[in-house]
Protein backbone atom coordinates (compact mmCIF):
# COMPACT_ATOMS: atom_id res chain seq x y z
CA UNK A 1 0.00 0.00 0.00
CA UNK A 2 1.68 3.21 -1.06
CA UNK A 3 0.83 6.85 -1.59
CA UNK A 4 0.47 6.34 -5.31
CA UNK A 5 -2.21 3.77 -4.68
CA UNK A 6 -4.02 6.10 -2.28
CA UNK A 7 -3.91 8.89 -4.83
CA UNK A 8 -5.36 6.62 -7.50
CA UNK A 9 -8.19 5.57 -5.23
CA UNK A 10 -8.77 9.14 -4.08
CA UNK A 11 -9.05 10.29 -7.69
CA UNK A 12 -11.49 7.49 -8.50
CA UNK A 13 -13.46 8.33 -5.36
CA UNK A 14 -13.49 11.97 -6.25
CA UNK A 15 -14.97 11.25 -9.64
CA UNK A 16 -17.53 8.87 -8.22
CA UNK A 17 -18.70 11.33 -5.59
CA UNK A 18 -18.18 14.48 -7.60
CA UNK A 19 -21.25 16.46 -6.50
CA UNK A 20 -20.61 15.81 -2.81
CA UNK A 21 -16.91 16.56 -3.15
CA UNK A 22 -17.55 19.82 -4.97
CA UNK A 23 -20.16 20.82 -2.45
CA UNK A 24 -17.72 20.34 0.41
CA UNK A 25 -15.04 22.28 -1.45
CA UNK A 26 -17.44 25.15 -2.13
CA UNK A 27 -18.61 25.20 1.49
CA UNK A 28 -14.99 25.33 2.64
CA UNK A 29 -14.33 28.10 0.15
CA UNK A 30 -17.33 30.23 1.17
CA UNK A 31 -16.76 29.79 4.88
CA UNK A 32 -13.15 30.84 4.60
CA UNK A 33 -14.02 33.58 2.12
CA UNK A 34 -16.03 35.48 4.70
CA UNK A 35 -13.24 35.29 7.21
CA UNK A 36 -10.51 36.14 4.70
CA UNK A 37 -12.38 39.11 3.31
CA UNK A 38 -12.99 40.39 6.79
CA UNK A 39 -9.30 39.98 7.67
CA UNK A 40 -8.38 41.84 4.52
CA UNK A 41 -10.56 44.82 5.35
CA UNK A 42 -9.39 44.92 8.93
CA UNK A 43 -5.77 44.60 7.97
CA UNK A 44 -6.00 47.58 5.64
CA UNK A 45 -7.96 49.67 8.08
CA UNK A 46 -5.41 49.11 10.78
CA UNK A 47 -2.52 49.87 8.48
CA UNK A 48 -4.09 53.06 7.24
CA UNK A 49 -4.72 54.32 10.75
CA UNK A 50 -1.16 53.57 11.71
CA UNK A 51 0.20 55.24 8.66
CA UNK A 52 -1.77 58.43 9.19
CA UNK A 53 -0.70 58.49 12.77
CA UNK A 54 2.94 58.20 11.98
CA UNK A 55 2.78 60.60 9.07
CA UNK A 56 2.09 63.40 11.47
CA UNK A 57 5.56 63.24 12.86
CA UNK A 58 6.58 64.74 16.19
CA UNK A 59 7.22 68.30 17.22
CA UNK A 60 9.66 68.71 20.10
CA UNK A 61 9.26 72.11 21.79
CA UNK A 62 12.34 73.34 23.58
CA UNK A 63 12.42 75.29 26.80
CA UNK A 64 12.73 79.05 26.20
CA UNK A 65 15.84 79.43 28.32
CA UNK A 66 17.90 77.07 26.16
CA UNK A 67 21.38 78.13 25.06
CA UNK A 68 21.94 78.68 21.34
CA UNK A 69 25.11 76.58 21.47
CA UNK A 70 23.24 73.50 22.59
CA UNK A 71 21.00 73.42 19.50
CA UNK A 72 23.41 71.60 17.11
CA UNK A 73 24.20 69.02 19.81
CA UNK A 74 20.50 68.35 20.37
CA UNK A 75 19.93 68.23 16.64
CA UNK A 76 22.55 65.51 16.31
CA UNK A 77 21.21 63.64 19.35
CA UNK A 78 17.73 63.52 17.81
CA UNK A 79 19.07 62.43 14.46
CA UNK A 80 20.89 59.57 16.13
CA UNK A 81 17.68 58.14 17.52
CA UNK A 82 16.65 54.97 15.73
CA UNK A 83 13.97 55.39 13.10
CA UNK A 84 14.25 59.18 12.79
CA UNK A 85 14.50 60.10 9.15
CA UNK A 86 14.79 63.85 9.29
CA UNK A 87 15.07 66.56 11.93
CA UNK A 88 14.27 70.17 11.16
CA UNK A 89 15.05 73.00 13.55
CA UNK A 90 12.45 75.73 13.77
CA UNK A 91 13.76 78.71 15.67
CA UNK A 92 11.62 80.95 17.76
CA UNK A 93 11.69 83.65 15.04
CA UNK A 94 10.75 81.21 12.33
CA UNK A 95 7.82 80.03 14.36
CA UNK A 96 6.68 83.59 14.74
CA UNK A 97 6.95 84.13 10.99
CA UNK A 98 4.85 81.05 10.37
CA UNK A 99 2.26 82.42 12.73
CA UNK A 100 2.41 85.60 10.73
CA UNK A 101 1.58 83.86 7.48
CA UNK A 102 -1.20 82.08 9.25
CA UNK A 103 -2.77 85.33 10.34
CA UNK A 104 -1.94 87.15 7.12
CA UNK A 105 -5.38 88.73 6.88
CA UNK A 106 -5.25 90.00 10.42
CA UNK A 107 -1.68 91.20 10.80
CA UNK A 108 -2.69 93.66 13.42
CA UNK A 109 -3.28 90.87 15.83
CA UNK A 110 0.41 90.17 16.22
CA UNK A 111 1.58 93.76 16.46
CA UNK A 112 3.52 94.51 19.57
CA UNK A 113 3.87 90.86 20.44
CA UNK A 114 7.32 89.71 21.44
CA UNK A 115 9.00 87.91 18.54
CA UNK A 116 10.35 85.35 20.94
CA UNK A 117 7.20 84.36 22.73
CA UNK A 118 7.01 81.13 20.77
CA UNK A 119 9.41 78.37 21.77
CA UNK A 120 11.96 76.99 19.34
CA UNK A 121 11.28 73.43 18.22
CA UNK A 122 12.51 70.45 16.29
CA UNK A 123 10.24 68.75 13.76
CA UNK A 124 10.92 65.06 13.51
CA UNK A 125 10.03 62.93 10.53
CA UNK A 126 9.96 59.29 11.41
CA UNK A 127 10.32 56.11 9.47
CA UNK A 128 6.83 54.75 8.94
CA UNK A 129 8.00 51.23 8.52
CA UNK A 130 9.35 51.17 12.05
CA UNK A 131 6.88 53.30 13.95
CA UNK A 132 3.38 52.49 14.94
CA UNK A 133 1.21 54.60 17.18
CA UNK A 134 2.40 52.95 20.33
CA UNK A 135 6.02 53.54 19.53
CA UNK A 136 5.42 57.17 18.66
CA UNK A 137 3.76 57.60 22.00
CA UNK A 138 6.67 55.89 23.77
CA UNK A 139 9.15 58.12 21.95
CA UNK A 140 7.21 61.23 22.93
CA UNK A 141 7.21 60.23 26.57
CA UNK A 142 10.93 59.51 26.39
CA UNK A 143 11.74 62.88 24.78
CA UNK A 144 9.71 64.78 27.33
CA UNK A 145 12.10 63.54 30.00
CA UNK A 146 14.99 65.38 28.38
CA UNK A 147 16.09 68.49 30.29
CA UNK A 148 15.96 70.79 27.30
CA UNK A 149 12.52 69.69 26.18
CA UNK A 150 9.44 71.52 27.28
CA UNK A 151 6.80 69.47 25.47
CA UNK A 152 6.34 66.95 22.69
CA UNK A 153 3.37 66.94 20.36
CA UNK A 154 2.34 64.46 17.78
CA UNK A 155 -1.15 65.44 16.83
CA UNK A 156 -1.95 63.71 20.05
CA UNK A 157 -5.65 64.20 20.39
CA UNK A 158 -6.26 63.14 16.83
CA UNK A 159 -4.08 60.09 17.16
CA UNK A 160 -5.51 59.33 20.58
CA UNK A 161 -8.99 59.35 19.24
CA UNK A 162 -7.96 57.22 16.36
CA UNK A 163 -6.18 54.77 18.63
CA UNK A 164 -9.17 54.59 20.91
CA UNK A 165 -11.28 53.85 17.86
CA UNK A 166 -8.82 51.21 16.78
CA UNK A 167 -8.70 49.71 20.26
CA UNK A 168 -12.48 49.36 20.44
CA UNK A 169 -12.53 48.25 16.84
CA UNK A 170 -9.96 45.65 17.65
CA UNK A 171 -12.16 44.08 20.31
CA UNK A 172 -15.18 44.12 18.02
CA UNK A 173 -13.08 42.61 15.33
CA UNK A 174 -11.66 39.88 17.53
CA UNK A 175 -15.11 38.89 18.68
CA UNK A 176 -16.40 38.90 15.11
CA UNK A 177 -13.37 36.95 13.94
CA UNK A 178 -13.95 34.29 16.55
CA UNK A 179 -17.65 34.11 15.66
CA UNK A 180 -16.87 33.90 11.97
CA UNK A 181 -14.31 31.19 12.56
CA UNK A 182 -16.75 29.26 14.75
CA UNK A 183 -19.41 29.52 12.05
CA UNK A 184 -16.98 28.38 9.39
CA UNK A 185 -15.82 25.48 11.57
CA UNK A 186 -19.41 24.47 12.30
CA UNK A 187 -20.53 24.59 8.68
CA UNK A 188 -17.45 22.85 7.33
CA UNK A 189 -17.41 20.14 9.97
CA UNK A 190 -21.09 19.36 9.43
CA UNK A 191 -20.68 19.24 5.68
CA UNK A 192 -17.80 16.82 6.09
CA UNK A 193 -19.82 14.74 8.53
CA UNK A 194 -22.74 14.53 6.11
CA UNK A 195 -20.45 13.56 3.26
CA UNK A 196 -18.92 10.78 5.35
CA UNK A 197 -22.31 9.59 6.62
CA UNK A 198 -23.44 9.28 3.02
CA UNK A 199 -20.61 6.83 2.52
CA UNK A 200 -21.08 4.95 5.78
CA UNK A 201 -22.17 1.76 4.00
CA UNK A 202 -19.12 1.79 1.80
CA UNK A 203 -16.77 2.35 4.74
CA UNK A 204 -18.24 -0.41 6.88
CA UNK A 205 -18.27 -2.89 3.99
CA UNK A 206 -14.64 -2.17 3.27
CA UNK A 207 -13.94 -3.03 6.90
CA UNK A 208 -15.83 -6.30 6.48
CA UNK A 209 -13.74 -7.51 3.58
CA UNK A 210 -10.50 -6.96 5.47
CA UNK A 211 -9.44 -3.38 4.79
CA UNK A 212 -7.30 -1.82 7.51
CA UNK A 213 -8.38 1.51 8.90
CA UNK A 214 -5.42 3.15 7.22
CA UNK A 215 -6.45 1.72 3.86
CA UNK A 216 -9.97 3.10 4.25
CA UNK A 217 -8.96 6.47 5.67
CA UNK A 218 -6.11 7.17 3.23
CA UNK A 219 -8.21 8.33 0.26
CA UNK A 220 -10.70 10.12 2.51
CA UNK A 221 -7.90 12.10 4.12
CA UNK A 222 -6.38 12.91 0.74
CA UNK A 223 -9.78 14.12 -0.43
CA UNK A 224 -10.10 16.26 2.70
CA UNK A 225 -6.65 17.67 2.05
CA UNK A 226 -7.70 18.56 -1.45
CA UNK A 227 -10.94 20.16 -0.29
CA UNK A 228 -9.19 22.19 2.39
CA UNK A 229 -6.45 23.29 0.00
CA UNK A 230 -8.60 24.11 -3.02
CA UNK A 231 -11.38 25.66 -0.92
CA UNK A 232 -9.03 28.01 0.90
CA UNK A 233 -6.98 28.88 -2.19
CA UNK A 234 -10.19 29.68 -4.07
CA UNK A 235 -11.39 31.97 -1.31
CA UNK A 236 -8.04 33.73 -1.18
CA UNK A 237 -8.11 34.07 -4.95
CA UNK A 238 -11.55 35.68 -4.72
CA UNK A 239 -10.35 38.12 -2.07
CA UNK A 240 -7.38 38.90 -4.29
CA UNK A 241 -9.78 39.74 -7.12
CA UNK A 242 -11.68 42.06 -4.77
CA UNK A 243 -8.38 43.60 -3.75
CA UNK A 244 -7.39 44.29 -7.35
CA UNK A 245 -10.79 45.78 -8.03
CA UNK A 246 -10.81 48.04 -4.95
CA UNK A 247 -7.24 49.05 -5.51
CA UNK A 248 -8.17 50.61 -8.82
CA UNK A 249 -11.11 52.44 -7.25
CA UNK A 250 -9.07 53.75 -4.34
CA UNK A 251 -6.32 54.99 -6.65
CA UNK A 252 -8.88 57.02 -8.62
CA UNK A 253 -10.63 58.53 -5.64
CA UNK A 254 -9.32 61.97 -4.73
CA UNK A 255 -10.37 61.65 -1.12
CA UNK A 256 -8.28 58.56 -0.58
CA UNK A 257 -5.05 59.88 -1.94
CA UNK A 258 -2.16 58.44 0.00
CA UNK A 259 -4.20 55.41 1.01
CA UNK A 260 -2.76 52.32 -0.51
CA UNK A 261 -4.56 48.97 -0.31
CA UNK A 262 -2.35 46.09 0.71
CA UNK A 263 -3.10 42.39 0.20
CA UNK A 264 -2.84 40.08 3.19
CA UNK A 265 0.80 39.25 3.93
CA UNK A 266 2.08 35.84 2.74
CA UNK A 267 2.45 34.53 6.28
CA UNK A 268 -1.25 35.23 6.89
CA UNK A 269 -2.29 33.58 3.62
CA UNK A 270 -0.20 30.54 4.44
CA UNK A 271 -1.74 30.21 7.89
CA UNK A 272 -5.26 30.42 6.45
CA UNK A 273 -4.52 27.69 3.92
CA UNK A 274 -2.72 25.55 6.47
CA UNK A 275 -5.49 25.86 9.08
CA UNK A 276 -8.09 25.02 6.49
CA UNK A 277 -6.24 21.90 5.39
CA UNK A 278 -5.54 20.78 8.95
CA UNK A 279 -9.15 21.37 9.96
CA UNK A 280 -10.62 19.42 7.03
CA UNK A 281 -8.24 16.52 7.48
CA UNK A 282 -8.77 16.31 11.24
CA UNK A 283 -12.55 16.48 10.97
CA UNK A 284 -12.64 13.84 8.27
CA UNK A 285 -10.44 11.67 10.45
CA UNK A 286 -12.80 12.08 13.40
CA UNK A 287 -15.99 11.71 11.36
CA UNK A 288 -14.89 8.48 9.75
CA UNK A 289 -13.59 6.92 12.94
CA UNK A 290 -17.00 5.98 14.24
CA UNK A 291 -17.59 3.71 11.26
CA UNK A 292 -14.30 1.91 11.71
CA UNK A 293 -15.09 0.29 15.01
CA UNK A 294 -16.90 -2.88 13.87
CA UNK B 1 1.99 -20.24 6.56
CA UNK B 2 2.95 -23.54 8.08
CA UNK B 3 0.95 -24.67 11.02
CA UNK B 4 3.22 -26.58 13.29
CA UNK B 5 0.61 -27.48 15.87
CA UNK B 6 -2.14 -29.71 14.62
CA UNK B 7 -5.54 -28.87 15.95
CA UNK B 8 -8.91 -27.47 14.94
CA UNK B 9 -8.82 -24.39 12.72
CA UNK B 10 -11.99 -23.15 14.38
CA UNK B 11 -12.77 -23.78 17.99
CA UNK B 12 -15.59 -22.54 20.24
CA UNK B 13 -15.68 -23.26 23.98
CA UNK B 14 -18.80 -22.41 25.93
CA UNK B 15 -19.72 -19.60 23.59
CA UNK B 16 -22.75 -17.51 24.55
CA UNK B 17 -23.96 -14.50 22.64
CA UNK B 18 -26.50 -12.17 24.14
CA UNK B 19 -27.80 -9.21 22.16
CA UNK B 20 -28.95 -6.28 24.22
CA UNK B 21 -31.11 -6.20 26.16
CA UNK B 22 -31.65 -9.92 26.85
CA UNK B 23 -31.86 -11.83 23.56
CA UNK B 24 -29.84 -15.01 23.91
CA UNK B 25 -28.88 -15.82 20.31
CA UNK B 26 -26.36 -18.54 21.17
CA UNK B 27 -25.91 -20.36 24.41
CA UNK B 28 -23.03 -22.50 25.55
CA UNK B 29 -21.79 -23.67 22.16
CA UNK B 30 -18.87 -26.10 22.00
CA UNK B 31 -17.60 -26.76 18.51
CA UNK B 32 -14.38 -27.75 16.75
CA UNK B 33 -13.85 -27.69 13.02
CA UNK B 34 -10.75 -29.24 11.48
CA UNK B 35 -8.72 -27.64 8.77
CA UNK B 36 -10.11 -28.59 5.37
CA UNK B 37 -13.46 -29.69 6.75
CA UNK B 38 -16.77 -28.86 5.05
CA UNK B 39 -19.68 -28.56 7.50
CA UNK B 40 -23.29 -27.66 6.99
CA UNK B 41 -24.99 -25.45 9.54
CA UNK B 42 -28.75 -25.66 9.62
CA UNK B 43 -31.66 -24.80 11.82
CA UNK B 44 -34.89 -22.83 11.73
CA UNK B 45 -35.02 -19.10 11.09
CA UNK B 46 -33.82 -17.12 14.10
CA UNK B 47 -31.97 -20.08 15.58
CA UNK B 48 -28.59 -18.31 15.56
CA UNK B 49 -26.82 -19.43 12.37
CA UNK B 50 -25.88 -15.94 11.22
CA UNK B 51 -24.86 -15.00 14.74
CA UNK B 52 -22.42 -17.89 14.84
CA UNK B 53 -20.88 -16.83 11.54
CA UNK B 54 -20.75 -13.20 12.70
CA UNK B 55 -18.72 -14.23 15.73
CA UNK B 56 -16.25 -15.97 13.44
CA UNK B 57 -15.88 -12.91 11.21
CA UNK B 58 -15.57 -10.54 14.19
CA UNK B 59 -18.75 -8.67 13.32
CA UNK B 60 -19.94 -9.52 16.81
CA UNK B 61 -18.04 -10.34 19.98
CA UNK B 62 -19.08 -13.28 22.20
CA UNK B 63 -20.65 -12.44 25.54
CA UNK B 64 -18.74 -15.26 27.18
CA UNK B 65 -16.69 -18.29 26.23
CA UNK B 66 -13.56 -18.78 24.19
CA UNK B 67 -13.25 -18.56 20.46
CA UNK B 68 -10.27 -19.14 18.21
CA UNK B 69 -9.83 -19.13 14.46
CA UNK B 70 -6.62 -20.27 12.82
CA UNK B 71 -3.87 -18.57 14.83
CA UNK B 72 -6.13 -15.84 16.15
CA UNK B 73 -7.62 -15.81 19.61
CA UNK B 74 -10.88 -14.02 18.81
CA UNK B 75 -11.80 -13.68 22.47
CA UNK B 76 -9.08 -11.13 23.13
CA UNK B 77 -8.54 -9.80 19.64
CA UNK B 78 -7.44 -6.17 19.33
CA UNK B 79 -9.35 -4.01 16.85
CA UNK B 80 -6.24 -3.55 14.73
CA UNK B 81 -6.01 -7.33 14.19
CA UNK B 82 -9.58 -7.66 12.90
CA UNK B 83 -8.72 -6.90 9.24
CA UNK B 84 -6.16 -9.70 9.19
CA UNK B 85 -8.71 -12.22 10.44
CA UNK B 86 -11.11 -11.08 7.74
CA UNK B 87 -8.57 -11.58 4.99
CA UNK B 88 -8.35 -15.26 5.94
CA UNK B 89 -12.11 -15.57 6.03
CA UNK B 90 -14.27 -15.15 2.96
CA UNK B 91 -17.78 -14.31 4.10
CA UNK B 92 -20.81 -14.63 1.86
CA UNK B 93 -23.25 -12.41 3.72
CA UNK B 94 -26.90 -13.33 3.88
CA UNK B 95 -27.75 -9.74 2.97
CA UNK B 96 -24.90 -9.55 0.38
CA UNK B 97 -23.40 -6.31 1.74
CA UNK B 98 -22.46 -4.94 -1.66
CA UNK B 99 -21.41 -1.31 -2.06
CA UNK B 100 -24.27 0.18 -4.07
CA UNK B 101 -22.18 3.06 -5.43
CA UNK B 102 -19.49 0.82 -6.87
CA UNK B 103 -19.67 -1.43 -9.91
CA UNK B 104 -19.73 -5.21 -9.79
CA UNK B 105 -16.08 -5.22 -10.80
CA UNK B 106 -15.09 -2.72 -8.10
CA UNK B 107 -17.02 -4.60 -5.44
CA UNK B 108 -15.23 -7.84 -6.18
CA UNK B 109 -11.86 -6.13 -6.66
CA UNK B 110 -12.07 -4.69 -3.16
CA UNK B 111 -11.13 -8.04 -1.59
CA UNK B 112 -7.92 -8.02 -3.60
CA UNK B 113 -7.15 -4.32 -3.22
CA UNK B 114 -7.06 -4.62 0.54
CA UNK B 115 -4.31 -7.23 0.35
CA UNK B 116 -2.32 -5.02 -2.00
CA UNK B 117 -2.35 -6.86 -5.32
CA UNK B 118 -1.33 -5.00 -8.47
CA UNK B 119 -4.11 -3.75 -10.70
CA UNK B 120 -3.18 -6.25 -13.47
CA UNK B 121 -3.47 -9.18 -11.08
CA UNK B 122 -6.70 -7.80 -9.68
CA UNK B 123 -8.19 -7.28 -13.12
CA UNK B 124 -7.38 -10.81 -14.24
CA UNK B 125 -8.61 -12.58 -11.13
CA UNK B 126 -11.80 -10.53 -10.90
CA UNK B 127 -12.66 -11.19 -14.55
CA UNK B 128 -12.00 -14.89 -14.11
CA UNK B 129 -14.27 -15.25 -11.10
CA UNK B 130 -17.01 -13.12 -12.66
CA UNK B 131 -16.84 -15.34 -15.74
CA UNK B 132 -17.15 -18.39 -13.55
CA UNK B 133 -20.17 -16.91 -11.75
CA UNK B 134 -21.85 -16.09 -15.07
CA UNK B 135 -21.54 -12.36 -14.50
CA UNK B 136 -19.12 -11.47 -17.30
CA UNK B 137 -21.70 -9.23 -18.96
CA UNK B 138 -22.57 -7.44 -15.72
CA UNK B 139 -19.07 -6.22 -14.84
CA UNK B 140 -19.86 -2.53 -15.05
CA UNK B 141 -23.35 -2.63 -13.56
CA UNK B 142 -24.19 -1.35 -10.13
CA UNK B 143 -25.72 -3.76 -7.59
CA UNK B 144 -29.18 -2.13 -7.55
CA UNK B 145 -29.37 -2.86 -11.28
CA UNK B 146 -29.00 -6.60 -10.66
CA UNK B 147 -31.50 -9.30 -9.71
CA UNK B 148 -31.32 -10.86 -6.24
CA UNK B 149 -29.61 -13.95 -7.60
CA UNK B 150 -27.08 -11.88 -9.50
CA UNK B 151 -26.29 -9.84 -6.41
CA UNK B 152 -25.82 -13.04 -4.47
CA UNK B 153 -23.34 -14.29 -7.05
CA UNK B 154 -21.40 -11.02 -6.83
CA UNK B 155 -21.24 -11.50 -3.06
CA UNK B 156 -19.96 -15.05 -3.58
CA UNK B 157 -17.37 -13.86 -6.10
CA UNK B 158 -16.10 -11.23 -3.68
CA UNK B 159 -15.88 -13.75 -0.84
CA UNK B 160 -13.83 -16.32 -2.74
CA UNK B 161 -11.76 -14.23 -5.17
CA UNK B 162 -8.86 -13.92 -2.74
CA UNK B 163 -8.85 -17.68 -2.09
CA UNK B 164 -9.45 -17.47 1.66
CA UNK B 165 -8.49 -20.40 3.85
CA UNK B 166 -11.90 -20.29 5.53
CA UNK B 167 -15.23 -19.70 3.78
CA UNK B 168 -18.28 -18.71 5.80
CA UNK B 169 -21.33 -18.96 3.61
CA UNK B 170 -24.59 -17.61 5.03
CA UNK B 171 -27.46 -18.89 2.88
CA UNK B 172 -25.37 -18.45 -0.27
CA UNK B 173 -27.96 -20.14 -2.45
CA UNK B 174 -31.05 -18.57 -0.94
CA UNK B 175 -31.85 -16.55 -4.05
CA UNK B 176 -30.58 -18.93 -6.69
CA UNK B 177 -32.36 -21.37 -8.97
CA UNK B 178 -31.49 -25.05 -9.00
CA UNK B 179 -28.95 -24.71 -11.80
CA UNK B 180 -27.09 -21.81 -10.22
CA UNK B 181 -27.28 -23.48 -6.81
CA UNK B 182 -25.53 -26.52 -8.22
CA UNK B 183 -22.84 -24.32 -9.74
CA UNK B 184 -22.26 -22.52 -6.46
CA UNK B 185 -22.10 -25.85 -4.64
CA UNK B 186 -19.59 -27.10 -7.21
CA UNK B 187 -17.47 -23.96 -6.77
CA UNK B 188 -17.45 -24.23 -2.98
CA UNK B 189 -16.67 -27.97 -3.21
CA UNK B 190 -13.78 -27.17 -5.50
CA UNK B 191 -12.37 -24.53 -3.13
CA UNK B 192 -12.78 -27.05 -0.32
CA UNK B 193 -10.91 -29.65 -2.35
CA UNK B 194 -8.11 -27.12 -2.72
CA UNK B 195 -7.88 -26.89 1.06
CA UNK B 196 -10.38 -24.26 2.19
CA UNK B 197 -12.38 -24.93 5.32
CA UNK B 198 -16.08 -24.28 4.72
CA UNK B 199 -19.04 -23.56 6.98
CA UNK B 200 -22.18 -23.55 4.90
CA UNK B 201 -25.32 -22.24 6.58
CA UNK B 202 -28.57 -23.17 4.84
CA UNK B 203 -32.23 -24.08 5.29
CA UNK B 204 -32.19 -26.11 2.11
CA UNK B 205 -32.22 -29.71 3.30
CA UNK B 206 -31.78 -31.05 -0.22
CA UNK B 207 -28.24 -29.65 -0.17
CA UNK B 208 -27.16 -31.92 2.66
CA UNK B 209 -29.74 -34.70 2.53
CA UNK B 210 -27.37 -37.20 0.96
CA UNK B 211 -24.09 -35.82 2.16
CA UNK B 212 -21.41 -37.73 4.02
CA UNK B 213 -20.34 -34.40 5.56
CA UNK B 214 -20.95 -33.19 9.09
CA UNK B 215 -24.27 -31.38 9.55
CA UNK B 216 -24.61 -29.10 12.56
CA UNK B 217 -28.14 -28.37 13.62
CA UNK B 218 -28.80 -25.38 15.77
CA UNK B 219 -32.04 -24.82 17.64
CA UNK B 220 -32.85 -21.75 19.71
CA UNK B 221 -29.20 -20.98 20.12
CA UNK B 222 -28.13 -24.51 21.08
CA UNK B 223 -26.26 -27.07 19.03
CA UNK B 224 -28.02 -30.42 18.69
CA UNK B 225 -25.91 -33.50 18.37
N1 LIG C 1 -28.30 -7.22 16.10
C1 LIG C 1 -29.22 -7.91 16.78
N2 LIG C 1 -29.77 -7.38 17.88
C2 LIG C 1 -30.67 -8.07 18.59
N3 LIG C 1 -31.08 -9.29 18.30
C3 LIG C 1 -30.56 -9.91 17.22
C4 LIG C 1 -29.60 -9.24 16.41
N4 LIG C 1 -29.24 -10.09 15.40
C5 LIG C 1 -29.96 -11.20 15.60
N5 LIG C 1 -30.75 -11.11 16.68
C6 LIG C 1 -31.61 -12.13 17.21
O1 LIG C 1 -30.80 -13.27 17.47
C7 LIG C 1 -31.46 -14.46 17.10
C8 LIG C 1 -30.60 -15.22 16.09
O2 LIG C 1 -30.52 -14.47 14.90
P1 LIG C 1 -29.73 -15.01 13.63
O3 LIG C 1 -29.69 -13.91 12.65
O4 LIG C 1 -28.42 -15.55 14.10
O5 LIG C 1 -30.67 -16.18 13.12
P2 LIG C 1 -30.51 -17.12 11.81
O6 LIG C 1 -30.40 -18.49 12.30
O7 LIG C 1 -29.42 -16.61 10.96
O8 LIG C 1 -31.90 -16.89 11.10
P3 LIG C 1 -32.23 -16.89 9.53
O9 LIG C 1 -32.27 -18.31 9.11
O10 LIG C 1 -33.58 -16.28 9.45
O11 LIG C 1 -31.16 -16.11 8.85
C9 LIG C 1 -32.80 -14.03 16.53
O12 LIG C 1 -33.77 -14.21 17.56
C10 LIG C 1 -32.64 -12.58 16.20
O13 LIG C 1 -33.85 -11.89 16.39
MG1 LIG D 1 -29.25 -15.78 9.13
Amino acid sequence: MNLNHFIQRAVADFRQNLPMQLMTTVVVCLSILIFTFFSFIYYNLQRTVERFGSELGLVVFLKTDIQESKIPILHQKLLNLPGIENVKYVSSEEAFERLGTYFEDAKGLLEGVDQHFLPASFELRINRAIFNLERIHALAVELEKWNEVAQVQYGKSWVDRLSAFVAVGEKVIWVSAVLLLATAAFVVSNTIKLAIYARQEEVSIMRLVGATNGFIQGPFLLEALFQGLVGSLLSIGLVFLCYSYFKGIVAQTELMRGVELIFLPPSYVISIVASSVVFCVCWTFLAIRRFLLV
Amino acid sequence: MLRTMKGPIISLRGITKQYPPDIIALSDIDLSIEKGEFVFLTGPSGSGKSTLLKLLSCMERPTSGELSLDDFDLTNLSASQVPYVRRKVGVIFQDFKLITTKTVFENVALSLEVIGLSSEQISKRVRDILELMGLASKTDRYPPQLSGGEQQRVAIARAVVNRPSIILADEPTGNLDRGMTNEVMALVEELNAEGATVIFATHDESLFAHTYRRVLTIHEGRLRA
